[in-house]
């Protein structure tokens, strides 16, 4: 479904991606771990638009979205979380739903059927809903994030580093929502520093290294191979 | 090796240059003389500016300030101290100037960007609505016209300007002033200003006076535009509000922006590209030539904006 | 100096009414930089050609009304073409380029109306000439209605933008706009739509003043300036900063009119800029950022 590859990313002059090839089929969970700084979020962030790959290929659907507006892959059902929110901080928290519900083509029952969802999911942002944004603890501000992802009706989600800062009982509650989403049928492409979740709800996993995939395979090879572990992530 | 001969092939140029702007009134008619030797005061003018925009980072649109202030302080001497004095003229004009200066410099330590854009820009404001409405001193929207100073050396010689001789002077002074400058802005301190302009708050960082350093910048840029107002005031014997206006800044940014900014002799280029279209252009369009001008200026802002002498560079290393 | 009390309060009603009107150009300028980061150094250019086309528009129609309509939605489209052609590489660069590139189209639209409508002034017929009696003087209620309709249009921006699914759009552009971006809000589009409304308020001012001050070639670069004032005073892109700023600007000069000549008076408003810049760089009427 979605098909990075070769992908080549510069900021400015600093090459960034050296050639990432990344694949996720329809529904699937799949993991990319690395060590800080290695282009993770570069990578999310050539998904979305927001920089541009000079080289290489990005498909979605078998579309090539790479060329495309920065607007775009919203609307073919990419949604993005991204590593700091990015809130509406002067946004209420139903306007920063809001953000994402009024596209063209989505009925009024369908908006109210997402919103719906998204609070039993999250029902602490249906206590919120008029409050500002930016007042919401760094916690709440990831629910909202993913929740406002989820009004795209995506059919992939890509999050960047959901549990960072978090504590435990709200890392449970992103995995809750990881497994919810899964269920839906939703893909996802995780990427994370922590590597227990990123094993436990992933089918396969990427492991990227100075711009470039060093490692890729399903979930339960690496689970049994510590040594891969250790030489790319240090843990 | 290629340092050296670039260097010499710098010098070269310079001679070169220099040597046509010497020999120019001896060949041009009357009119195009006028013409070159303003173009080397709007030079100074730039160049002046360019210490500010293209070295600091901090784009003035206050310097008509400036330069009209280096006219009424020139005309203050010449009007007041019989015989006119052209050395007195010069320091009345800088004191003049560098009244602004202190000022600007400042505000120039408190304010970024924009905002300094904006205030530089009211300021100048400032002093045209005073010497607009203050008639009894600066004579108001006519202005103040006054008597040439002849060339004195005390004790030596007391020679009257010809046209000739008043573009070799003015040459020798833009000289002078862009050697000084070229030196100033190569050495350590012109250095650490680049380093404002690339990033401020690293420089301060590394434990570097910024303010000091950039109130250094804008009591120079100051006195150099105020030389400026100096030599067109007694290249054209008057003065007038419309020189403090803020248009005059306006048409300093542009000479900036067309010419390449921190490079000292391109804004001068700018100015002379600017001079040379408003020339050719006017003949058919009168004043409707700033449409053009204008339309040229801001594709060169969004397309070029290293300005012409860089995009000639670039164009010639490929 | 004594100064009667009734002229104190003539010049606060003057005072009001000039007020409102640099309202609706200092609000569209806030809005534009806040949300592309353009320094609008044309935005006074915008006023004059509203003006100038109110007044063609009026000689044609003979209606003030239809001429207002129509400055406005002509002015709104200049400026959407404006920003999407000439602006729009611009977004995201430096402030400081974008106040180059705009001071350059201003010299353009200045001189375009000097060759379309000469160097001569008009004044514009206003819609109504009653006047009721202010102390000694009749003061026409075509001012008090100026200022009531500026505080209207003023009054349907903020509902527009406080409400509705085009308000979200903008103040998210406003806020972030990458991430708008990646929610799928059209970014570029929505940027034209902002500018074509700044541009549309300009315009509109230019025409609600054409009776009081009349329309010239050169009046541009005087709402500009003040403009800019009374944002940088109010605080850069804070919609009520620049209200509040923008009368009480208006205010000081027109007490300041008591004693001096206008031509000083405006000398006021520069001294609050300059003080603000001292005393409170963001702005008076923004909480000082914590
Ligand atoms: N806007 C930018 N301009 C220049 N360089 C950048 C920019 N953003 C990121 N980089 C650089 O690109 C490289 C990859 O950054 P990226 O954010 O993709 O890393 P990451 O794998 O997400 O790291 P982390 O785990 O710390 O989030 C880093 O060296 C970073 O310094
Ligand atoms: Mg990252």
């Amino acid at each position: 479904m979605l098909a990075l590859e070769n992908v080549h990313t510069y900021y400015g002059k600093s090459h960034i991606l050296h050639g990432v090839s990344i694949e996720v089929g329809p529904g699937e969970v799949v993991g990319l771990l690395g060590r800080n700084g290695v282009g993770k979020s570069t990578t999310l962030k050539t998904i979305m638009g927001l920089v541009r790959p000079s080289g290489g290929s990005v498909r979605f659907e078998g579309r090539d979205i790479a060329g495309m507006a920065p607007h775009r892959p919203a609307h073919l059902g990419i949604a993005y979380v991204p590593e700091e929110r990015r809130i509406f901080r002067l946004l209420s928290v139903l306007e920063n739903l809001r953000t994402g519900l009024d596209r063209p083509g989505v009925s009024e029952s369908r908006k109210n059927e997402l919103l719906e969802n998204a609070y039993e999911h999250f029902p602490v942002l249906r206590d919120r809903r008029n409050q500002a944004g930016g007042t919401l603890s760094g916690g709440e501000q990831q629910m909202l994030a993913i929740a406002r992802a989820m009004m795209l009706d995506p059919k992939i989600i890509l999050l960047d580093e959901p549990t960072e800062g978090l504590m435990p009982r709200m890392v449970s509650q992103i995995r809750e929502i990881i497994h919810v989403l899964h269920r839906g049928g939703v893909a996802i492409l995780l990427v994370e520093q922590n590597v227990p979740l990123t094993l436990e709800v992933s089918s396969r996993v990427y492991i990227m290294e100075k711009g470039v995939v060093r490692h890729h395979g399903p979930t339960a090879d690496l689970r049994a191979n510590q040594a891969v572990i250790h030489q790319y992530l240090g843990v | 090796m290629t340092t050296r001969s670039s260097a010499a092939g710098y010098w070269i140029g310079f001679g070169v240059v220099l040597a046509l702007l010497a020999v120019a009134p001896l060949v041009l008619p009357e009119f195009w003389r006028r013409f070159v030797t303003e173009i080397l005061v709007w030079g100074l003018l730039a160049m002046s500016s360019d210490i500010l925009i293209g070295y600091t980072g901090m784009v003035s649109f206050g310097h008509s300030a400036f330069f009209g202030l280096g006219m009424y302080g020139a005309a203050a001497a010449l009007l007041t101290v019989r015989p006119p004095n052209l050395w007195l003229a010069i320091v009345y004009g800088l004191v003049g100037a560098g009244l602004v200066a202190v000022f600007v410099a400042y505000f120039s330590t408190r304010l970024r960007d924009i905002y300094f854009a904006i205030t530089t820009l009211v300021f100048s404001q400032i002093f045209y609505v005073i010497i607009f409405t203050w008639t009894e001193v600066t004579g108001g929207e006519n202005g103040l016209t006054f008597r040439q100073p002849p060339f004195a050396i005390p004790g030596l010689v007391s020679v009257p300007f010809t046209p000739v001789t008043l573009h070799w002077f003015i040459l020798g002074v833009v000289v002078v002033s862009y050697v000084v400058l070229r030196r100033i802005m190569q050495s350590p301190f012109g250095k650490v200003l680049q380093a404002i302009r690339e990033n401020e708050p690293r420089t301060r960082a590394i434990g570097y006076h910024v303010e000091r350093y950039k109130i250094v910048a804008v009591m120079l840029s100051g006195l150099f535009a105020g030389l400026a107002g100096v030599l067109y005031a007694v290249q054209n014997k008057f003065t007038a509000p419309d020189f403090v206006f803020f248009l005059i800044s306006g048409e300093v940014v542009i000479f900036n922006v067309m010419g390449g900014m921190g490079t000292l002799v391109g804004p001068v280029a700018g100015a002379a590209f600017f001079l040379v279209l408003r020339e050719g252009l006017s003949r058919f369009w009168t004043e409707y030539y700033l449409i053009p001008v204008g339309l040229i200026f801001t594709a060169m802002v969004i397309f070029m904006p290293q300005g012409l002498l860089g995009f000639l560079k670039r164009r010639l290393n490929q | 100096m004594a100064i009667p009390f009734d002229q104190i309060l003539i010049q606060t009603v003057n005072g009001l009414v000039n007020g409102m009107i640099l309202a609706l150009v200092a609000s569209g300028l806030t809005l534009i930089f806040g949300i592309m980061d353009i320094v609008n150094f044309a935005h006074g250019e915008l006023v004059m050609l509203g003006g100038f086309t109110g007044a063609t528009a009026l000689a044609v129609t003979g209606s003030f009304w239809l001429a207002l309509v129509a400055a406005v939605l002509t002015i709104a489209l200049l400026g959407a073409l404006l920003q999407a052609t000439a602006l729009r590489p611009l977004v995201g660069r430096d402030p400081l380029t974008t106040i180059l590139a705009t001071f350059g189209i201003s010299l353009v639209l200045q001189k375009y109306a000097l060759w379309q409508w000469g160097p001569s002034a008009r004044k514009l017929q206003e819609p109504i000439t009653g006047q009721f009696n202010l102390f000694y003087l009749e003061y026409p209620w075509y001012r008090v209605l100026t200022a009531l309709l500026a505080a209207g249009i003023i009054g349907a921006l903020y509902l527009f933008l406080r409400y509705g699914k085009y308000g979200i759009w903008i103040r998210a552009a406003t806020q972030d706009r990458i991430m708008a971006q990646a929610m799928g809000i059209p970014v570029p589009l929505v940027h034209a739509v902002v500018f074509g409304i700044g541009a549309s308020m300009a315009a509109a001012s230019g025409v609600l003043f054409g009776p009081l001050g009349g329309v010239t070639q050169t009046m541009g670069a005087d709402f500009t300036l003040r403009a800019f004032i009374v944002v940088v005073v109010g605080g850069m892109g804070n919609l009520g900063g620049s209200i509040l700023a923008s009368i009480l600007i208006s205010l000081i000069e027109a007490y300041a009119s008591l004693v001096v000549s206008p031509a000083q008076a405006v000398i006021a408003s520069f001294v609050v800029l300059i003080l603000t810049q001292l005393f409170r760089p963001t702005g008076l009427f923004v909480p000082t950022p914590k």
